[in-house]
């Protein structure tokens, strides 16, 4: 019993004090990394605005792929479109996206924020260029989702990523139809 | 123990190198080497980690029950990990984006725990020290070695880190525009693995004579 009680204790103890080490060192990390996340999003919400104005943040949103919504505004302040946060699946797991999209649903700029894909393979779709694909499909053109819809050089910036460019593909398609369901309201 | 000082800590490089020799951590090994900047930061993160765990292990050798030794080290090694990881997400973000999910499986890296459990316990702290200095470095040596091959057949280029105008990547002709897809991918990966354990084993088999 006295063995038992000793062993529970030490591994407690053990325990106890790795918990109390994290908690001193989360306190002083997380408001830098809260402040370094939010900075991320401000920065591509710019980038993903490009020559066009972020206007207001909508409110209220029923939608759980859609976790934010901005109106994308022209220089004169007239609501051409919207910039949208969108949640997607890729291969290893949750991607976020930020894309802006004219009111047809036609895509002006995207890029890929947090995400859990292989470094070296599909973590390549970070990168600004990867994007170029999808740009002003959407609505004449549609998105591409295939492999197949994809010129030759292209398709062979994705090998050895389908799964990636799949669910990157899936989560623009789906932020299309969205705008394209708010009817530019 | 009659190695000496010198031999616990080098004998981790070739002799007992943590890859290719003992064998061990093989899945961070070859899930991160698409790129030789990959291997870099994930080498140094398991020194660190490896440093500090071996440390903390060797000292409390005397205290940690036999019964629960594994469940101990574990929770000692994850609060390392947790500590690098919060740390590097705070202050060194890009690192911490390029090594994205094998930062965390670092607590999984058998090399930690196989040193926890094979020295660190068994032995003093300064010669834990030395030992998790030699089997993290051979450990980054290897990772470099299996990078550099598979970057440059696979992709045609060696990316390290960017400094100033320079970002990183250096181009090699010829295979930049034809590269050998195949070293990028996890079949390319383990045939590569094969080649490089049965050239470690000549080497130390003709070393032995």
């Amino acid at each position: 019993m006295r063995q038992f009680l000793k062993v529970g204790v030490t591994l407690a103890l053990i325990a106890a004090i790795a918990a109390t080490t994290l908690a001193f060192v989360n306190a002083v990390t997380a408001p830098r990394i809260a402040a370094y996340e939010m900075q991320i999003i401000e920065n591509a919400l710019s980038t993903v605005a490009g020559k066009f104005r972020l206007g207001e943040t909508k409110p209220s949103l029923t939608d759980e792929k859609v976790s934010a919504v901005h109106l994308l505004q022209d220089t004169d302040g007239n609501h051409i479109g919207y910039i949208l946060q969108l949640e997607g699946i890729g291969y290893g797991g949750e991607l976020t996206i930020m894309a802006s999209y004219l009111n047809n649903g036609e895509v002006v700029e995207a890029r890929l924020l947090a995400n859990a894909e292989t470094p070296g393979l599909g973590k390549k779709a970070e990168a600004p260029t990867y994007m170029e694909k999808f740009k002003a499909t959407g609505a004449a053109v549609p998105v591409p989702v295939k492999k197949d819809a994809l010129q030759k050089e292209d398709a062979d910036s994705i090998s050895g990523a389908t799964i990636t460019f799949a669910g990157v593909a899936k989560t623009i398609a789906y932020g299309s139809n969205y705008v394209k369901s708010l009817g530019g309201k | 123990m009659a190695q000496s000082h010198k031999e616990v800590l080098t004998k981790g490089l070739f002799k007992e190198n943590p890859v290719f020799i003992i064998m061990l951590g093989l899945c961070p090994t070859l899930g991160v080497t698409t790129q030789v900047v990959n291997g870099i930061g994930m080498g140094l993160s398991v020194i660190f980690v490896l440093v500090f765990s071996n440390i903390f292990i060797s000292l409390l050798k005397n205290i940690i029950p036999n019964s629960v030794r594994i469940p101990s080290y574990i929770v000692i090694i994850a609060a390392f990990v947790t500590i690098v990881e919060m740390v590097m997400h705070a202050f060194a973000p890009a690192i911490y984006k390029a090594l994205g999910i094998f930062l965390p499986l670092i607590v999984v890296n058998c090399i930690i725990l196989g040193r926890a459990e094979a020295f660190a316990n068994k032995n003093t702290v300064y010669d834990s020290f030395l030992d998790a200095i030699g089997m993290g470095v051979g450990f980054t040596m290897a990772l470099i070695l299996i990078a550099l091959i598979r970057e440059v057949f696979g992709a045609g280029t060696i990316t390290l880190i960017p400094i100033g105008n320079f970002d990183g990547v250096l181009k090699i002709p010829l295979l930049y525009t034809y590269p050998v897809r195949v070293f990028t991918l996890a079949a390319g990966a383990l045939l590569l693995m094969g080649y490089l354990k049965a050239f470690f084993t000549w080497f130390a088999e003709r070393k032995r004579g």
